[in-house]
């Protein structure tokens, strides 16, 4: 049994309220205000883009991850870039090539300079280059060129790339981002201090959450904020604190963020490929049967339409089909439990001695959720998976070491056709590849070969697309999506074109109509 | 009487430490992952892999990794990110004051409400007072971060527009953060300062106390609360070490650029002697509070001076 007497209580302690909270504050302030004047107010005439993942390193001779990557394109010109057949294309030069072994690339005459001030010139290229070749500066990019023997300045505006063995799809690597010699010889700090030649310069990164870059064209000031968390980052487009998005949002917060009148939401069809990943060497799923038993059990076609909002197209091959390499009219996998059900029957499956896999993925909560879809789907055929996510370092060890019956993945960036060769060839198996399953094929391994030695662009495509066909029928992947491009933005931003690959480039023409409501 | 009572604690605090290091080295050398795979990617060249490795000093025994950076450590070196490239020192100089700020906003603010709240539970034992403010305590310490960090949002940011949703940006962008570090630990402080103090007033001082006439408000602020705030001050020392090694999940929610989420970002990349150099912060930071909850012991109780 309780009393309850507020005046007694007011009279004793009231006063020791005041006291305290008048301490409290006055302590707080003390403490707070040298911290607090630190913290930035922000800055109101900025374009504000929210990332999932910060960029690490702004030095293009380094940086490995997407997000680096898609950041250093806008302040660094490179030779050579991709149309949306993933052709190469001249960016920086245009290019002949006078021997199967020798390109020779000429600078564009109306190249920007470097933010410097300097001009581009031919010393530049080949000092970027000789520095990545270079073994002693062990850049991540030097295995991608290992087909380069050395580069000889024609001239100024000239410059010759000799091989140590033909390649018609040379042009392709020549993607990273051109640094001033003068600079690279000073060793200076492009990590962290950029200089290039890009259509945006570097301002500021007051921390690795948020960097400043300026548009050289209007002074226009973009800011690249990271939000980790994809349920903040939409609350945050949704609160006006930043400007736009793209991908790294589930779709259900997609559809949410859809339907409010002050946002704008464009989709364009990706590139990302995700798929099943299978061990060849486990008893079970190296069985052509049993890897066509799940390809049948798998319904992408619902996944696609109620899980991922319709924002993905169905797979048949690691390239698209709009690539130059791709296939068309692949063997593709219907959604048929009855056939899954009979062929794992032919594999010697049943009820009393059903087949057990077990099927690891990484942490990710919506790969998660993906994951426990696709477990459902295969116990309705009477596969028992069992799930295991981990950590992303300890999946991508396992992955590669080959531990697994089972796993997802996707591939992102793929550019050029020679994926085959990591990924399928016999010759690929981790750590000389990404041949993860252990897929052997001496078919795959001629048409790989014979694929990537001939000069003809012509034949190279025809025997690439045969080598698809192959592989949909010896299934060492389930191929399962390609996931579509998500840009979203607040209604006032327009001009941003959604890239094939997912990259910024759409941030150089993107402009704001009218002030911005929140700031 | 300084030596005697400060040379084994510093001693102790080193060896702390010292230990704390090669732990984390070893443990991290240990899990499945390695940053020069994660770096390369798979279609890397076996050359190149070595290359990078014997580049980063990834190629060595362990021990003489553990040797060498306890070398750089010799000479306040903590290294090169991998995966930056920048040094480490200029990283953790960048994170350092958010966690600090947080740290010191979420503490004044769970001190504000524990010490209130406590005292008034004990004063008021068994009336509504003390129902209302222990349940407080028991809802604080119930909702995990997580849950509370984004409905804080929801609310605060996008239905009242009082606060930015994230960031560290402006002075009212602590507020939600602050709020869901520092009630979970003044629900933890109140309960400890209830139970503490309610011993206290049993005490025969505390009856001396009242029988020379002194007010109620001497004899429970002035002989109770300074006496029962001896077990309360520990807890404080270890809440405030949790909060400096940064809140992982709160600084997560609210994209704030402290230590935790360094951490975690370094421990995903397996960008080791980021995880190394942020955990030898921590550690530290763990034993300077708890050496200073010694001194403030010291202060508040002249009895520990007197047994030291």
């Amino acid at each position: 049994m309780f009393h309850f007497s507020i005046i007694p209580l007011l009279h004793q302690v009231q006063i020791d309220f005041k006291i305290m909270i008048r301490f409290a504050m006055a302590l707080g302030a003390l403490l707070l205000f040298p911290l607090l004047i630190s913290c930035t107010d922000p800055p109101t005439n900025v374009i504000r883009f929210g990332l999932a993942t910060a960029p690490t390193n702004l030095d293009p001779r380094f940086a490995t991850d997407a997000t680096s990557d898609r950041v250093n394109r806008l302040l660094y010109e490179r030779l050579v870039d991709f149309n949306d057949a993933f052709e190469p294309i001249p960016a920086l030069a245009n290019w002949e090539q006078v021997s199967p072994t020798h390109f020779r690339f000429h600078l564009t005459p109306n190249r920007a300079t470097f933010h410097d001030g300097t001009p581009l010139t031919a010393q530049d290229v080949k000092a970027t280059y000789n520095f990545i070749l270079n073994a002693d500066n062990a850049s991540p990019h030097r295995s991608a060129l290992a087909m380069i023997d050395h580069l000889t300045i024609h001239d100024e505006l000239t410059i010759d790339f000799h091989l140590n063995r033909p390649d018609s799809l040379f042009p392709s690597f020549l993607t990273i981002g051109i640094l001033p010699a003068q600079l690279i010889q000073a060793q200076h700090p492009f990590h962290s201090k950029p200089v290039g030649s890009g259509t945006f310069s570097f301002v500021a990164w007051p921390d690795d959450t948020r960097l400043e870059l300026v548009r050289l064209a209007d002074k226009q000031t973009f800011e690249f904020i990271k939000v980790q968390e994809p349920t903040v980052r939409a609350l945050k487009l949704l609160a006006g604190e930043i400007d736009m998005l793209q991908n790294d949002v589930p779709p259900e917060l997609v559809t949410y963020l859809a339907k409010d009148p002050r946002l704008r939401i464009q989709r364009k069809p990706g590139t990302n490929f995700s798929y099943v990943g299978l061990s060849l060497e486990d008893e079970h799923t190296k069985q052509l049967l049993v890897r066509q038993a799940m390809a049948h059990a798998i319904d992408r076609e619902s996944i696609i339409q109620y899980v991922l909002g319709g924002a993905a197209r169905p797979a048949q091959s690691l390239l698209p089909p709009d690539h130059w390499a791709g296939a068309h009219n692949l063997k593709s996998y219907e959604h048929n439990p009855e056939k899954s059900r009979s062929l794992l029957a032919q594999a010697g499956y049943h009820a009393q001695a059903p087949l057990r896999l077990t099927y690891k993925t990484s942490s990710d909560p919506f790969r998660v959720r993906l994951a426990t879809i696709l477990q459902y789907q295969l116990a309705q055929v009477g596969i028992e998976v069992d799930l295991r996510s981990y950590d992303w370092g300890t999946f991508y060890g396992d992955i590669k070491a080959g531990r697994f019956q089972m796993y997802t993945l996707s591939w992102v960036g793929v550019k050029t056709p020679d994926i085959f060769q990591y990924v399928f060839h016999s010759h690929a198996i981790p750590p000389n590849g990404a041949n993860r399953g252990r897929f052997h094929s001496d078919q795959a391994d001629l048409l790989i070969d014979q694929a990537g030695t001939t000069q003809d662009l012509r034949e190279k495509k025809h025997l690439y697309q045969e080598l698809q066909a192959y592989i949909a029928e010896a299934l060492p992947y389930v191929p399962l999506w390609y996931e579509d491009h998500v840009f979203m933005a607040q209604q006032n931003i327009e001009g941003f074109t959604i890239a094939k690959d997912g990259n910024f480039d759409g941030l150089k023409n993107v402009h704001r109509t009218s002030p911005s409501m929140a700031l | 009487m300084v030596t005697k009572f400060f040379l084994p604690r510093i001693l102790t605090a080193l060896g702390v430490i010292f230990g704390v290091v090669c732990v984390v080295f070893l443990l991290l050398h240990l899990v499945p992952g390695d940053p020069v795979e994660v770096m390369l990617g798979e279609s890397a060249q076996p050359a190149d892999r070595e290359a990078l490795r014997q580049a980063l000093g990834l190629d060595q025994p362990i021990h003489l990794q553990l040797l060498s950076y306890f070398k750089g450590l010799a000479q306040l070196d903590l290294g090169t990110s991998l995966y930056s490239r920048r040094p480490i020192s200029e990283i953790l100089l960048e994170r350092l004051p958010a966690t600090i700020e947080l740290g010191l906003a979420s503490l004044i603010l769970a001190l504000t409400l524990a010490i209130p709240l406590g005292v008034i539970a004990a004063i008021k034992k068994e009336t509504a007072w003390d129902f209302g403010a222990m349940g407080f305590a028991l809802f604080g310490v119930s909702i995990p971060n997580f849950w509370m960090g984004p409905m804080l949002i929801l609310v605060g940011a996008l239905w009242l527009g009082w606060f930015p949703v994230s960031g560290r940006e402006g002075m009212g962008s602590i507020v939600l953060p602050a709020i869901t570090l520092g009630t979970a630990m003044a629900a933890i402080l109140s309960r400890m300062i209830r139970s503490t103090l309610l011993e206290v007033l049993t005490e025969d001082f505390i009856r001396t106390a009242r029988s020379k006439g002194l007010t109620e408000w001497t004899v429970t602020f002035r002989h109770g609360l300074r006496n029962a705030l001896l077990p309360v001050i520990t807890l404080l020392g270890l809440q405030l070490g949790a909060l400096l090694s940064g809140a992982v999940i709160t600084e997560t929610v609210f994209s704030w650029p402290g230590i935790g989420s360094l951490v975690v970002e370094a421990i995903h990349r397996r960008d080791y002697p980021v995880v190394q150099a942020a955990v030898l912060l921590i550690s530290f930071s763990y034993v300077m509070v708890n050496l200073f909850t010694d001194l403030v012991y010291a202060w508040v109780d002249p009895r520990v001076r007197l047994s030291k």
